[in-house]
């Protein structure tokens, strides 16, 4: 909404500084975007007179004018307008101006002759359409006195962002009656009225229905006639431009100045132009019907949808879309002569529709889809009717045709002043409440209990209720100055759950493992699935999009992996090889049975190339598998959960994976997850040229198998005795598989069993077989072991692991 | 030549031995050709017995005495070079230690997770919970119970994204994008969840993604963060509204920044206010990062409107209640002066390393 503070001065007193106006619409909630001094086009730019003007010595046309502009010396100014003469008072530009059209006046020379500036039509002024001479000023101008100030037409306009429960701030009544209420002053709003009414009345001239009653709550019509097309008068001019719309004749520019006056849209159909039946015309308000079309004002083809609204004349098509925009074929032009002016409340939800699918947007709609005032509809015809008169020598019939089946009431409110201040925490007096409120229109009277009953006005559909008055209350006695209080909850105690408290530890663990976390779109593009090389086993189906932005957003994830796949190639793509991420979100599980799909959390992870490139004291070293792993490892250790092993992943169910350097994890029998390299095919799809390993856990899984504390081990006191062990064994033949073997043949003694190396060549151990050699060691708890009894238990356990493993040993 | 004399001689060569042995073998070489079994003292030592019994006990405390001074002399000469030789091993391992230290691999954390467990923490200290709820929400959660009105140009698809009932095919339904599913357009759903499970007070924040249909730039995502709060109690005031965000926003943005609450409307709240904050580079004075005005918008918040409470079944008469949105990329991007919030969805290592 912009509002002329030239106007709004005509209807409340505002401060003289602009800025004192904004900072206070600002503190009680009118959100002000932009602040815009009119008249600044016409900086240098004054009014003046003229002395003496001659012919021009070499043109025929020009003129050399002598003009007092106020200075210590005349002008000298050419200039080739038919009406110019001595004796005239003219508005000058002077060296420097910039007229609107970023005309930029100079000294210049014209056929030989220096010009020191421009005498100005109204339309070089940017005032009016006239350009047929130069604008003359009455006998009584000054000389030398600024354009903007001699023709009033110095203003600030102040764009303010109006929020969607205050349609009557699109009005310039109703927002200088909150500046009145934000200031604590009176208005004073004078409203144009007919002065004589003649010829037949309204009724006899026009017939409304409203066939559609959801979709219109009144229709008001009143007939002029006789009008004058021609421009406006400057004040209307003026007053219509600053608010943001064109000046185009005087009879569209009095239904928007009338709009912009009282918030209420109106539209004027050429009388002429509708259908006349015996000299009479219809308005039928109904329904528009899928696929009709009308030509709207700005001349396109529209194609309307039902539940839009649109005005016919009786005929089968519409001349209005109503509420949003007029039809070209109704339109008032210059040979218009009668007027049928049309005031009227339309359904906000329904204009709401139009505007948005018909992609049109007016000052009429955003007006209707706030709400209008449906009470105020036929005084604002009224008002409309007396300016046509006034602007436009049109004469008014009497009376109006108004349909309005089911009147608006005002709201009954009552106020407890008390509870409004327990509410709001703030001692604001009675009387304040009582004063500001009748400042915005309220009716407020006494009530019972020390109660204000208060009765609101139409134009503000945001009063209804108590909390809405105090609203009203707390805004206007100003927010900054209720006390900051912090309130101390009884019975209630707050901070994270254990499981949220570990999903942010398993971060802090993965990070710890020298993982970043990314996040994610929880989108997914069509087809990643395919792309991955995973069947949807276990994945229900795809959550969909009905209105995607776009293609790669069309559905939702329902695995985290080509995500981060997608944030490595973005990586590699610019120059970044060492890639190590995980991210923790959710995917999206939908199922034919229910509406809601599942939404599972996921940890998941992706590691290529290396830690480090090489440094002055390690080389870079590949990361594969076994980092993945010793993550995942890491990870479920930290958590505590036991029983945690490793199957390898086969090349069924897990398709998207390198089969023999991918395991599946498990919590004994639960699959928790799995780890392993993506699948070259796969990493192709997604464009990516080196290796990447990655893992992808159940997160509900680890949080249900967490521990919070497991048995503690008391530290043996005494030594152990070390013993290493190389078994030869098949390739075939697992790590898994030998710890096994080992723990079973080497009894209670047996305390630990560590893998320190694992050695292959086909000579020295021979083909297909590898060996492994693990340092042992024995303990007893209780004493201290002899050589003997280590022995013993060793002949036995090399003995028995040579039998269960076909381990050749090495001692 | 006398006894004395030998030991004299024995002791001045042993003294002189010592003085120029330059290691520990050279030492030891000394200790045994003097003390040693068949060093030169443990032999005079030995032919005592063939001395008179009046030279014995001179010869005896003589020899003693050299043998006492020339140990001495060799513990002294020991400890000298054991000191030499750390010297030279300390000189010899000296690095140059501006050289880059060997790095550990540690991960960072994403800079919204750091916002959001900040903003937990500040949260979690006044007693508040942390409570989320599902992405795909159906119409009366994202809006219906939150007081947005029917035909609210928020609930277009144009600025929601709806999502097929695969309860519900219907063809026609899809091709108007009408659905009574959507993406959660804000984190309030949670919220409303919230009043419905459990009676107050109820203090809360749902963090969480959120959704809506704006094609990613340089300031849109259409998958971005946000931290809702809602806090119901019995006779909670607009004043402890603000005392809650204004402790929130020097927890989050500094001890010394100021807040201004300018009324505003949400369909959520009544009365609503969009919250402020002193801007950090010209600290109010008015700057480019704050296009002049000296503050920037962080939050919205307002006191719960009576009509939300009712709908979730709790007594306006008995309880009020405030609640409060704030995106965590608008406090990433005010922090940092990001450029582009494509940054935060991207996982440029570069980029994730810094935080």
């Amino acid at each position: 909404m912009r509002v002329s503070l030239e106007w709004l001065k005509t209807m409340v007193h505002v401060p003289e500084n602009p800025d004192e106006l904004v900072a206070e619409l600002v503190r009680t909630g009118t959100e002000v975007e932009a602040v815009e001094t009119a008249g600044q086009a016409l900086d240098h730019v004054v009014t003046g007179y003229i002395t003496a003007c001659e012919r021009h010595p070499n043109a025929d046309k020009l003129h050399v004018c002598t003009v007092d502009v106020g200075a210590a010396e005349p002008l000298s100014i050419v200039c080739g307008a038919p009406n110019v003469a001595a004796g005239e008072h003219v508005v000058v530009a002077l060296e420097g101006a910039v007229l609107p059209g970023d005309v930029k006046i100079k000294r210049s020379k014209l056929r030989g002759v220096v010009s020191e500036g421009m005498n100005c039509s109204e339309r070089e002024l940017g005032l009016g359409d006239d350009h047929a001479g130069i604008m003359v000023l009455p006998e009584d101008a000054p000389i030398g006195v600024p354009a903007a100030q001699y023709l009033g037409i110095a203003d600030t306009v102040i764009d303010c962002e109006i929020t969607p429960n205050r349609p009557d701030c699109l009005s310039m009544t109703g927002f200088a009656t909150e500046v009145s209420a934000d200031f604590d002053e009176g208005t004073h709003i004078e409203l144009p009225s007919v002065k004589r009414e003649e010829g037949p009345n309204a009724a006899e001239l026009v017939d409304v229905a409203i066939d559609a009653p959801e979709l219109c709550s009144r229709y008001v019509a009143r007939v002029v006639r006789g009008v004058k097309i021609g421009p406006s008068p400057a004040w209307l001019a003026r007053r219509v431009q600053a608010a943001g719309t064109r000046a185009i004749n005087n009879v569209v520019d009095v239904t928007n100045y009338v709009m912009y006056l009282t918030g209420q849209p109106l539209h004027a159909f050429d009388l002429g132009k509708l259908r006349d039946r015996d000299g009479k015309r219809s308005i039928v308000v109904r329904a528009a019907r899928e696929g009709e079309t009308i030509t709207t004002l700005d001349g396109a083809e529209r194609t309307l949808e039902a539940g839009m609204a649109v005005i016919t004349d009786g005929g089968d098509v519409p001349v209005a879309l109503a509420g949003v925009m007029g039809g070209l074929d109704s339109e008032i032009d210059e040979g218009t002569v009668d007027v049928l002016l049309e005031s009227a409340c339309f359904a906000p939800g329904s204009i709401s529709h139009t505007s948005r699918d018909l992609d049109l947007m007016s000052e009429s709609s955003v007006r209707f889809e706030r709400g209008v005032d449906a009470s105020r509809c036929a005084a604002v015809a009224d008002m409309a009717a007396a300016l046509f008169e006034e602007c436009c020598g049109a004469t008014v019939c009497p009376g109006a045709v108004d349909v309005y089946p089911r009147p608006v009431e005002e709201a009954k409110v009552v106020l407890r002043p008390d509870r409004v201040r327990a509410f709001i925490g703030a001692d604001i007096p009675t009387d304040f409440m009582a004063t500001r409120l009748s400042r915005l229109g309220c009716t407020v009277s006494e009530g019972e209990n020390g109660t204000l009953e208060v009765l609101c006005p139409t134009n503000r559909p945001d009063l209804t209720r108590e909390a809405d008055l105090a609203e009203e209350v707390c805004r206007l006695w100003g927010m900054d100055r209720i006390e900051a209080t912090i309130p101390a909850a009884k019975d209630h105690t707050g901070g994270l759950t254990e499981d949220q408290g570990r999903a942010e530890a398993i971060g802090r663990i993965l990070r710890a493992c020298g993982l970043s976390e990314t996040i994610n779109y929880n989108f997914a593009e069509r087809g990643d699935l395919e792309r991955l090389g995973r069947e949807d086993v276990g994945l229900g189906i795809p959550v969909r999009i009905l209105n995607p932005l776009t293609a790669d957003q069309a559905e939702m994830r329902r695995t985290m992996i080509p995500g981060l796949l997608r944030s490595v190639a973005y990586n590699l793509d610019h120059g970044v090889r060492n890639v190590t991420l995980y991210e923790q979100g959710r995917v999206l599980l939908g199922s034919a049975e229910a509406a809601q799909p599942k939404e599972p959390a996921r940890v998941a992870g992706v590691l290529s190339g290396a830690w480090h490139d090489q440094t002055w004291y390690a080389k870079a070293r590949e990361l594969d598998f076994f980092d993945a792993k010793g993550i995942v490892d890491e990870l479920v250790h930290e958590l505590r959960i036991e029983r945690v092993h490793y199957v390898p992943a086969s090349p069924d169910r897990y398709g998207w994976l390198l089969p023999g350097r991918s395991a599946e994890v498990r919590a004994g029998k639960r699959r928790i997850g799995w780890v392993g390299d993506v699948h070259p095919q796969a990493l192709e799809r997604f464009g990516i040229a080196q290796p990447v390993v990655a893992f992808e856990l159940d997160q509900e899984a680890l949080l249900e198998l967490a521990h919070r504390e497991l048995p503690f081990k008391d530290i043996p006191q005494l030594p152990g005795v070390e013993v290493d062990l190389a078994l030869v064994v098949s390739e075939d033949v697992t790590y898994e598989t030998c710890v096994q073997r080992l723990g079973s043949a080497g009894g209670r003694l047996l305390d630990r069993i560590e893998l320190f190396d694992v050695y292959r060549d086909p000579e020295r151990v021979g083909e297909g077989k590898k060996s492994m050699a693990f340092h042992l060691t024995f303990r007893d708890p209780k004493r201290t072991l002899t050589a003997d009894e280590v022995d013993a238990v060793m002949d036995k356990l090399v003995r028995k692991v040579q039998g269960s493993l076909g381990a050749e040993v090495r001692g | 030549m006398g006894v004395m004399e030998d030991l004299k001689a024995i002791s001045e060569e042993a003294q002189s031995k010592v003085a120029t042995a330059d290691s520990l073998a050279a030492l030891d070489a000394v200790r045994v050709a003097v003390l040693g079994k068949k060093g030169s003292l443990t032999r005079i030592l030995r032919s005592m017995g063939s001395l008179s019994p009046e030279e014995r006990p001179l010869v005896g405390k003589r020899a003693n005495e050299v043998r006492s001074a020339v140990e001495a002399a060799i513990d002294g000469r020991k400890t000298q070079l054991a000191d030499a030789e750390l010297q030279r091993r300390i000189s010899a391992d000296a690095v140059d230690v501006t050289m880059p230290g060997r790095a550990p691999h540690v991960g960072t954390q994403h800079l919204i997770s750091q916002i959001v467990e900040e903003m937990e923490q500040v949260f979690c200290g006044m007693g508040y919970d942390v409570i989320d709820g599902p992405y795909v929400e159906t119409t009366y959660y994202n809006f219906d119970a939150l007081n947005a009105p029917a035909d609210h140009p928020s609930r277009s698809p144009r600025d929601t994204f709806y999502v097929a009932d695969p309860t519900h095919p219907d063809p026609e339904r899809e091709d108007r994008a009408v659905s009574d599913l959507l993406l959660r357009t804000q984190t309030s759903p949670v919220q409303v969840h919230a009043m419905e499970a459990g009676k107050p007070p109820i203090y809360m924040i749902s963090p969480g993604r959120v959704f809506r249909p704006d094609t990613a730039d340089a300031n849109h995502l259409p998958q971005f963060t946000q931290i809702e709060g809602l806090a119901i109690d019995e006779g909670l005031t607009f004043g402890d509204l603000k005392g809650t965000l204004d402790h929130f926003t020097r927890a989050i943005f500094g001890k010394d920044r100021a807040t201004r609450y300018r009324p505003h409307f949400f369909p959520f709240t009544e009365p609503s206010a969009e919250v402020d904050v002193s801007c950090g580079v010209c600290g109010g004075e008015g700057c480019r990062f704050c296009k002049g005005t000296g503050w920037l918008e962080i939050l919205g918040c307002g006191m719960v409107d009576p009509n939300v409470l009712e709908m979730s079944g709790i007594d306006p008469e008995r309880y009020s209640g405030f609640a409060f949105g704030i995106g965590a990329e608008r406090v990433a991007a005010l922090r940092y002066d990001l450029p582009d919030l494509r940054m935060l969805m991207a996982g440029d290592m570069r980029f994730l390393a810094q935080f």
